[in-house]
């Protein structure tokens, strides 16, 4: 019984006891000062009832604001947070990790089967005095511990946040997507010729409520493929700019309202063989391609990176198309040549159970569980690639029977989103190469690449 | 390459400060019931801000105990300004965190304040329990409402009403004096942490026979919720509240935000700012601005703080310090 119904009762109980006893028992020259009496006394009744109701509300209001200003502490399928009461200054931990199998198919003769460990990284991210920001990410997966992410960042507004430190250029589109969610367990050709992680200082936001995205920054300058090892290994720079239109996001009703392109680039001159990249990859993580150990880089490195990103409810669409140009020397002596290496690919998933697909991964709207008889989200991609290398690059700065001047690749793909956080991947890669030695010395080269790479991944 | 590096920063530097510079926003931590006052001064400000720069700029208002207030800033509410209840309140800034130089007080006319107040009662209509002076909040049986003086700046006030009368009544006789606040307070019925927390509860919850209240608030209370309801007492002696304003140095600093905030609090001292004070029932201290509204504010003897406790520095330390008089006699 609330306080407030408490009080209107005995405020009426004592009124009728008060009346009634008047008219029956007291005489009528006393009746006017009982009532008066009573009266009174039933005003200072209702005066305390009405404080202990006002102090009750205020202690009410006490706690409210006390529960506003304590530390939260949340812990769910997107990490652990603690926050300050005023969310100004907060500490979130999450964790990726990555276990893959991958079994190869018509390859006698190369051992490549395996369990790998692929990702494991346990991401520190806070803000603190509300606008600072900061993000930590060691990888514990792979053959070394190295820190994969270490930025600062200070946000102005939503059109201004500037980051300093080591963390993914704003080249090419699947690079930029988490390696969690993409359609594919491993990212398409095209990634090989993008920048990954360099040390430098972006300038970066939302513009027209977030119908443009940009960031734009200057760098120490990485190979393609290639992440910097925390400190720049020249004294040149590469400038890198991203932007991305998404012209109908606040369309809620158009069928484009998924749609966004975008146009990415860098531009920089490199002269150490540092810079030139450490080989190009299969999606079956097997490397195709690599430069002469004494080639070297000299002169101007730029790569352009138009893409698209299409999402309608389960549809999912990216098209991405990468130049990566460098100026090199077979031998520090030999004369200077341009390559121009070029990769693209078209992929795309529907997500069979109807949820939405998304840039940051399917949300199920159910969880797999057993005895509940649910079974999480089911998703199917599909995905064609393509990677050729400059025909200049053979055989001055590569071995032509160890290194392919193209490959192709098609992967079909079934994603099971057991959770929001977890995941399970089964996707079949088929990788063509044109190569234009007779006799390969490669293994890898005298086939197709017929890969199935399964992942069970924990992403918070 | 460097000289590009640089021309690309400096590029940033110039499209982030011609693009973004036209919308500002401030935000002013205030006491309780300046809220009326500040919702029109601010939409007064904002036009004149744009008259004079061409830039936008929004004022936020965080509103709440006097002395809570000053514990939010210095805690790390990001404050442009403060314009709160006491002095005292915004020393606290100074003292606790040095968020602004010790010589505040100094940067704006009359002492940073630009409009004044005092402390009156507030009645039911018909004044049943006949309340004329402080002495009357000391008899038995007499509800009393009034804040809690250790969050709220008009509570202070209130308190040292009651004792500067009281001072005067028993010829300074400290223990007598020390006896009539205390029997006063006895009879206090609810503290709310604020000013507007007191209104609420006297005016919409029907507690108490008297509120002590600013005057300001007194005749919003008129205003708003009907002279057929209450009325305003005014007391033989009361004191002159000195709500004061400055800006938070680190703060604006930090959000580059000087140039505005100063103006915002200068802008209190024109003409305009004046009027929409004495609008809002605080007295002005334009001289003409005041003759205009003699009427609204009745004259009585006014002492001032400085005269009769020597100051906030000290009357703070005095009565209002952890196991000081206030904490003496409301244990009692």
């Amino acid at each position: 019984m609330s306080l407030k119904f408490t009080s209107g009762y005995v405020r009426s109980a004592l009124l009728f006891t008060a009346l009634f006893a008047g008219a029956n028992a007291l005489r009528a020259d006393d009746r006017d000062d009982a009532i008066k009496e009573l009266r009174e006394q039933i005003r200072l009744l209702d005066q305390k009832l009405r404080v202990l109701e006002r102090k009750s509300e205020l202690k009410e209001e006490d706690a409210a604001a006390a529960s506003k200003a304590a530390p939260k502490i949340t812990v769910n399928d997107k990490g652990v947070t603690l926050a300050s009461g005023d969310g100004a200054n907060s500490l979130k931990l999450r964790g990726l990790v990555q276990f893959d199998s991958r079994t190869f198919f018509g390859d006698e003769g190369i051992v490549n089967n395996s369990f790998v460990l692929r990702r494991a990284r346990i991401i520190a991210e806070g803000t603190f005095a509300k606008n600072f920001a900061f993000q930590l990410v060691p990888e514990f997966g792979g053959s070394a511990v190295i820190i994969l992410d270490a930025n600062l960042s200070l946000t102005l507004n939503k059109a201004f946040t500037v980051k300093a430190g080591k963390f993914k250029l704003p080249v090419g589109h699947e690079l930029l997507q988490s390696d969690s969610w993409t359609f594919f367990n491993e990212r398409a050709l095209p990634t090989n010729l993008v920048p990954n992680r360099d040390v430098g200082v972006q300038l970066g936001g939302d513009l027209l409520e977030g119908v443009i995205s940009y960031a734009a920054g200057v760098f120490g300058g990485v190979s393609d493929g290639g992440s910097s090892s925390n400190s720049d290994f020249d004294n040149e720079k590469d400038v890198a700019a991203r932007i991305f239109v998404s012209p109908f996001k606040n369309s809620q009703d158009s069928p484009l309202q998924g749609l966004g392109v975008g146009l990415s680039g860098s531009v920089g001159r490199e002269k150490t063989a540092t810079a030139l990249t450490g080989g190009y990859r299969t999606p079956g993580q097997q490397t195709f391609f690599r430069y002469r150990t004494t080639a070297v880089n000299d002169g101007q490195v730029w790569r352009l990176s138009p893409h698209v990103d299409y999402r309608n409810g389960p549809l999912g669409l990216i098209g991405e198309y990468v130049a990566s140009v460098v100026n090199a020397r077979p031998a520090p002596t030999g004369a200077k040549a341009e390559l121009q290496n070029k990769a693209w690919q078209i992929a795309g998933g529907y997500v069979l159970t109807g949820e939405n697909s998304s840039y940051a991964g399917v949300v199920p709207k159910t969880n797999f569980d057993l005895a509940a008889g649910t079974w999480g989200a089911f998703e199917i991609a599909a995905r064609y690639e393509n990677l050729r290398v400059d025909d200049a690059a053979f055989p001055l700065f590569a071995d032509p029977a160890a290194s392919a001047n193209e490959a192709s690749t098609v992967g079909i793909g079934l994603n099971w989103y057991l959770s929001k956080a977890v995941r399970a991947t089964f996707d079949y890669y088929q990788t063509s190469f044109d190569v234009s030695s007779l006799v390969p010395t490669s293994a890898l080269l005298r086939q197709d690449e017929k890969g199935l790479i399964t992942r069970f991944q924990v992403a918070l | 390459m460097k000289i590009f590096h640089i021309s690309t920063l400096l590029l940033a530097a110039a499209v982030a400060h011609g693009v973004y510079a036209k919308k500002i926003e401030l935000l002013n931590a205030s006491y309780d019931p300046t809220r009326e006052l500040y919702v029109d001064y601010n939409k007064a400000f904002g036009a004149y801000w744009k008259a004079r720069t061409g830039d936008d700029v929004s004022i936020k208002q965080s509103h709440g105990g006097s002395g809570k207030q000053a514990r939010s800033v210095i805690d790390g509410l990001a404050a442009d300004v403060v314009t709160l209840a006491l002095a005292a309140d915004v020393d606290a800034l100074y003292q606790n965190a040095k968020l602004i130089p010790q010589d505040w007080q100094k940067r704006l006319p009359d002492n940073s304040a630009p409009y004044t107040s005092t402390i009156v009662f507030l009645v039911r209509k018909g004044n049943p329990q006949k309340i004329k002076d402080w002495d009357d909040l000391a008899r038995a049986g007499v509800s009393v409402i009034t804040p809690n003086p250790k969050t709220s700046g008009g509570a202070r006030w209130n308190y040292l009403g009651a004792w500067a009368y009281a001072l005067k009544k028993f010829n300074g006789n400290e223990a007598q004096v020390k006896n009539f606040v205390g029997t006063l307070y006895k009879n206090v019925a609810v503290l709310d942490s604020g000013a507007r927390g007191s209104t609420t509860t006297f005016v919409q919850r029907g507690i108490g026979d008297v509120a002590i209240s600013w005057e300001n608030e007194a005749f919003l209370a008129l205003k708003e919720f009907g002279a057929d309801k209450f009325e305003v007492v005014i007391p033989s002696v009361s004191i002159l509240a000195e709500p004061t304003v400055s800006v938070v140095d680190k703060v604006i600093k930090k959000k580059a935000t000087t140039e505005v905030a100063k103006a915002y609090l200068e802008y209190l001292y024109s003409d305009e700012g004046q009027e929409i004070a004495a609008r809002n029932f605080y007295r002005p201290r334009n001289a003409q601005v005041a003759a205009k509204y003699a009427s609204t504010f009745p004259k009585l003897e006014l002492i001032t703080i400085d005269e009769v406790f020597g100051g906030w520095t000290k009357a703070q330390k005095t009565h209002f310090a952890d196991g000081g008089v206030f904490d003496q006699i409301y244990a009692k």
